[in-house]
């Protein structure tokens, strides 16, 4: 008997090492939030005429937010890490683990958006401008029903 | 208590009201109903809720002058009463007569002064807002940094409920008056005249 326990013990404890401790998986869903931002900026800024327009880049950016899509995000939502169980260390409402629905269908309306923008990128400024505004819509519905706005 | 015949006696209809603050009152209102709605329901590139932001920082501008520079009943200086001066007429303003008040009265005065810091402190807060979204970022967001800008987001959006519910206070005491005091106070910011007590 006391074998077995050890041993379940041993086999238990690798396991539980597994799962990434919560506030590790609130600074990873950041940090993904933070590449998707920086590929935005910019696009945003040869929207604006920041920066000249240029189809190549604007195909690098768009291909990086597509890269971005196909990233499982299950990992860096795991339950147990909405602002409710870590105050201070993200905005995300426990409504997206309540609503999987609705995550789900803004989740598509963001994949739409992000094919639409690789599509269209190289067709210059003004289609690359529609695109924007598309996605960047897709991220307001996410951040009007799922983000606190501030933490 | 006097009789009615010389409470009439001692009353006047009388222009209060000038035409640019009526003006103001209901651009002010159709502004930040517009800019309220559009925030709330309005389409995700929110460029006419940004327009109407600015339309209403134009109105405050206004006001502000106006509140130091214009005739009697639009000046600061006439409806700022002290703490005694509020709460008394707070405690009066119950009986079932007309108020025939000149100009703000001492509490709807008090209504004033945090109204307009309410809108003021909203509109400043939306310019410097930064939602994330990459389409709607306030014109000065640069200039608050990343934690100014999310501050004035939360900020933005708590005011905005302020927002709403002064507005319905204010609706709220417009009908009050009109139902339990009996006195319209909405057409006298639309024809500028109404009737008040004589000055002593």
């Amino acid at each position: 008997m006391r074998k077995i326990l050890m041993a379940s013990a041993l086999i238990a404890l690798p396991l539980t090492a597994f799962a990434a401790p919560a506030e590790d998986v609130a600074e990873a869903r950041k940090g993904f939030y933070k590449l998707l931002g920086i590929e935005m900026d910019g696009l945003v800024s040869m929207v604006k005429g920041e920066t000249e327009y240029s189809a190549e880049k604007a195909q690098g950016h768009a291909a990086d937010i597509k890269t971005l899509t196909q990233y499982n995000m299950g990992d860096i939502y795991a339950p147990g890490t909405s602002n409710a169980d870590l105050p201070g260390k993200t905005r995300a409402l426990p409504a997206i683990w309540e609503d999987g629905a609705g995550v789900q269908e803004k989740g598509m309306a963001f994949v739409k958006a992000v094919e639409n923008l690789n599509a269209v990128a190289v067709d210059g400024k003004d289609e690359l401008a529609k695109a924007v505004q598309q996605l960047g819509g897709a991220c307001k519905a996410c951040h009007d029903d799922y983000r606190a706005k501030d933490f | 208590m006097s009789s009615p015949s010389t409470e009439t006696s001692r009353l006047e209809t009388v222009r209060l009201w000038d035409p640019l603050l009526r003006i103001y009152h209901w651009l002010l209102a159709f502004c930040v109903i517009a800019a309220w709605g559009l925030g709330k329901f309005g389409p995700d590139v929110m460029t006419l809720h940004f327009y109407f932001g600015y339309a209403v920082l134009g109105l405050l501008a206004f006001r502000l002058v106006w509140g130091f520079i214009g005739p009697e009943h639009a000046r600061f200086g006439n409806f700022a009463y002290g703490p005694f001066a509020i709460l008394r007429y707070g405690v009066g303003m119950f009986r079932r007569r007309p108020s025939y008040w000149r100009g703000h009265n001492p509490l709807g005065g008090a209504f004033v002064f945090i109204i307009l810091g309410v809108l003021l402190a909203q509109a400043v807060t939306g310019l410097f807002a930064d939602p994330e979204d990459y389409i709607n970022v306030g014109p000065l967001a640069e200039y608050a940094g990343s934690d100014g800008a999310r501050q004035a987001l939360a900020w933005h959006d708590l005011l905005g409920w302020w927002v709403l519910g002064l507005t319905a206070l204010h609706i709220a005491a417009i009908g009050f008056y009109r139902r339990w005091k009996n006195e319209d106070l909405i057409r006298p910011m639309l024809t500028g005249v109404k009737t008040v007590r004589k000055e002593a």
